[in-house]
């Protein structure tokens, strides 16, 4: 308990979004658009001709930004940058990996329930435990 | 053989009380953190669970915004509904959270727990209540300086209070919901209300889901370090 790392309290923290133009658009509809005195959104539009670097330099933008609590990116986008969003394990921001119109979400690829599948494993634990 | 086979019930006559004490004492501490691995283990499940049945209320919220989102591109235009309208100039965001760590669960995993607020409703809040600190300081004066008023209207100025807070709240918030849709034009179709609606409701279960998020990694770290 002594070693653990505590977590700052912060007051007003934003939500990030890295999803498609519906979910994005419907999110912004609620109130979350954040455009700062540098014309940085707090959101990236994924269309077809988004590619793979942009995401993944937009994740890497959000999960550095101390304003940033929660990361809510749609699960085919994070599927395209897999390797980065399994290694992410900060606590804040959380990364949730949300549905979207076309991907229905699947509980076998989020990352969150990766992390954790294992304890379901009865030879893990046991090795665990020896 | 016979002696030594003898001899040694002769020697443990004492020796096998303190055994047991400490074979019952070394049982009841086994079962005691065989408990506790269950309760964390009970618990980890539970947060699982939730967070499942989280996952499905927000992909419900979210088809049920996303239907109402293409009901208005439908009645309004596809180039009325559109990313290309968003506005690009600098703006806070109504919509925020309030991050704090909680301590509750011993776990070497910090727990962080997140609060939605919604539409600065906090900052007004916070407003009305300096302003109402105002209001009340002549008010409390003049009371003073008059016979005193019967628990009757008492209770009736803590009513009327309350209900003006309330309508104040719901037309601040109906005022915030407005000016996100003004992007869209004067006149919206009804359907984008609904989608905000939605989305809104997406953005309190995604709250919840990050709190179950966070609620299982504690768990999950406490298992694993025991």
């Amino acid at each position: 308990m002594a070693g653990r790392p505590s977590i700052p309290t912060i007051s007003s923290a934003l939500i990030a979004i890295i999803a498609d133009e519906d979910t994005v658009t419907g999110f912004l509809l609620a109130g979350v658009g954040n455009v700062d005195l540098r014309k940085k959104t707090n959101y990236l539009i994924i269309d077809n001709k988004t590619t793979v670097k942009q995401i993944e330099d937009a994740f890497k933008e959000f999960t550095t930004r101390e304003d940033i609590a929660i990361v809510l990116i749609s699960q085919y986008v994070a599927n395209m940058i897999r390797f980065l969003v399994d290694s992410y394990n900060r606590p804040v921001p959380a990364i949730l990996e949300i549905p979207s119109k076309d991907h229905p979400y699947d509980p076998a690829h989020d990352s969150v329930l990766s992390r954790v599948k294992y304890l379901f494993s009865a030879e893990s634990v046991a090795s665990d435990r020896r | 053989m016979a002696a030594a086979t003898e001899e040694p019930p002769a020697s443990t006559g004492s020796v096998p009380r303190v055994d047991e004490a400490e074979e019952v004492h070394e049982a009841t501490e086994g079962g005691r953190l065989e408990r506790d691995d269950d309760d964390e283990i009970l618990r980890f499940m539970d947060s699982l669970d939730g967070y499942l049945l989280l996952m499905d209320s927000l992909s419900s919220a979210l088809r049920l915004g996303w239907l109402d989102l293409a009901s208005a591109r439908h009645s309004m235009g596809t180039s009325r509904v559109s990313s290309t309208l968003f506005d690009h100039k600098e703006q806070s965001a109504a919509t925020k959270l309030q991050v704090v760590d909680s301590t509750d669960i011993q776990s070497s995993e910090p727990n962080p727990y997140f609060v939605l607020s919604k539409w600065h409703l906090e900052e007004k809040l916070s407003s009305n209540d300096a302003v109402s600190a105002q209001d009340t300081k002549p008010k409390l004066r003049f009371r003073g300086s008059t016979t005193a008023p019967e628990d009757g209207n008492h209770q009736s100025d803590a009513a009327l209070a309350e209900s003006s807070a309330c309508v104040d709240t719901s037309s601040h918030v109906q005022r915030a919901r407005s000016k996100a849709l003004s992007v869209y034009g004067a006149l919206v179709s009804p359907k984008l209300r609904t989608a905000q609606i939605s989305f809104e409701t997406a953005l309190e279960v995604i709250v919840e889901l990050a709190n179950s998020r966070s609620n299982m990694l504690a768990s999950f770290s406490q298992i694993k370090d025991e």
